[in-house]
């Protein structure tokens, strides 16, 4: 089967900085992929290039097949691979019910009404539509990532990309976002996950990369990557963080 | 040194009207000279904000920059002069072109005097938005158009609202300088009536009292507006402890 998105030999640099050396890894629809690593590897930059936040130095990224360094028109595309954040970047000036209508009406040109059902049945599913009328400023962390999971939801798109979505939260509220993220892959979502959850990774990627340094060291199943990895820099970072 | 308050107000009485017709223009030049500084400081603002991106073509790169640099231009010149030699320098520069009377001159002198200053704050107010907002526009696949009108520039004029107020009392004292075109405001209307009765200290107490009058209730009615503003916030920091 044709992959959704092919990361090609994917560079990126800062001013002298090489942060990505060569990244190359193929996404399928319905699969679940987690990036894990040491911080400042490349995992972020890695995500941030997939959706073009970053535009990257060299390399190709294909969405069936079609090269989107060389599309014009980003914003389509941008619709259809949906990103959420560490620090989940509400928009704060509208409610909870606003901040997922408006792609939906500006990007997608739906009504306000079709925006409106749409927004009302991805907040159940998250469990946030109690909330709908309320400023996004009034809510906890927790509550603000299930929101902008939502919002990503709303625009329909055929990937998401999760860049650290527990981040910024406390144990209690990490796991609230995990369910609702383990809800969305257990109905099939494709999504890209940079996470330092071992365990979460574990139960729902299909496959696990391991950065470190803007190469891609170990690529796999997650049984594999996170028990018996093969490379020794794997072992290592597996071993610091269980120590921790 | 004493100010003779019988004279005050025999002052007043006889001018009255002279006064009256001065705090007119005095408002309307403030009033309409701020709205259209705003609107302009808008436009402005959001140009500066503007961003390069890979994406461009080399001609859209261009026009970019020649945009942002000609807003540049502008604030530069309409900041480092004082307004009142801009006053006469425009209106008699573009009289033979739009054969236009001062006070329409005035108008446009100080729209454009306070368009530069509200030009810096929006955009100051721009850049104190989180990166991580325009982001979240881009990465729904949201213009650069759409996530200044509907994301970025609400909250940045909500930011800016104390220094786009100030701007309204500034312009309040501000319009004095346009009496050097002629401009009938309260300023020019206190030199004709000191000018034929010759008790200046008196009368320009009176004016002065006039402006203090003005520019207090312009404050606190923009301190009442920004407390509302603010008063929200405070509600959603205490619900957000609460957490």
């Amino acid at each position: 089967m044709d992959a959704i998105i092919s990361v090609r030999n994917l560079k990126k640099s800062f001013t002298t900085e090489e942060v990505l050396k060569g990244i190359s890894f193929d996404v399928h629809k319905n699969e679940k992929i987690a990036i894990i690593g040491t911080s400042g590897c490349g995992k972020s930059t890695t995500l941030r290039c997939i959706n073009l936040l970053e535009f990257p130095t060299d390399g190709e990224i294909l969405f069936h097949g079609e090269n989107i360094l060389k599309l014009k028109n980003l914003n389509q595309y941008r619709a259809k691979v949906g990103m959420v954040f560490q620090n989940f970047n509400l928009f704060n000036n509208l409610t909870v019910l606003d901040n997922c209508v408006l792609g939906q009406m500006k990007v997608l040109k739906k009504s306000r009404e079709e925006a409106v059902e749409e927004a009302k049945k991805q907040l159940g599913k998250v469990g946030m539509l109690n909330y709908a009328g309320q400023a996004v400023t009034t809510l906890s962390g927790g509550q603000k990532q299930r929101v902008a999971i939502a919002r990503t939801l709303c625009m329909n798109p055929e990937v998401i990309l999760f860049d650290e979505p527990t981040s910024a939260l406390d144990p209690e509220m990490t796991g609230e976002v995990l369910k609702v993220i383990k809800d969305l892959a257990l109905e099939g979502m494709t999504m890209i996950i940079v996470t330092h959850e071992m365990k979460f990774a574990e139960g729902v990627a299909d496959k696990v990369l391991f950065m470190d340094k803007g190469v891609v060291v170990e690529e796999g199943a997650p049984e594999v990557i996170l028990e018996n990895p093969k490379e020794e820099r794997t072992r290592q970072f597996l071993k610091r963080f269980i120590e921790k | 040194m004493k100010i003779d308050f019988e004279v005050v107000w025999r002052i007043i009485r006889k001018n009255l009207s002279f006064f009256l017709h001065g705090v007119k223009w005095t408002c309307l030049f403030a009033f309409i000279g701020t709205f259209m500084g705003f609107l302009i400081g808008l436009v402005l603002g959001g140009v500066r904000a503007i961003s390069i991106e890979h994406t461009d073509k080399p001609f859209v790169r261009l026009l970019k920059r020649f945009v942002i640099l000609c807003t540049r231009f502008y604030v530069w010149v309409f900041r480092g002069t004082p307004m009142m030699v801009q006053a006469v320098f425009i209106y008699y520069l573009f009289k033979p072109v739009f054969q236009w009377n001062s006070h329409t001159a005035g108008l446009v002198v100080i729209s454009l005097n306070t368009g530069a200053y509200m030009a810096e704050i929006i955009r100051s107010g721009i850049q104190s938005i989180d990166p991580g907002q325009m982001e979240a526009c881009k990465s729904i696949g949201m213009s650069f158009m759409q996530s200044l009108v509907h994301v970025i520039m609400p909250q940045a004029i909500k930011n800016a609202f104390p220094s786009i107020g100030n701007e309204f009392v500034v312009n309040i004292k501000d319009t004095s300088v346009l009496n050097v075109i002629a401009i009938t405001e309260l300023y020019f209307q206190t030199v004709s009536i000191a000018g034929s009765n010759f008790k200046y200290i008196e009368t320009y107490f009176i004016t002065a009292c006039i402006y203090l009058f003005l520019t207090t209730i312009a404050s606190t009615f923009l301190n009442y507006i920004e407390k509302k503003l603010d008063v929200k916030r405070n509600v959603e920091n205490m619900f957000v402890e609460s957490h």
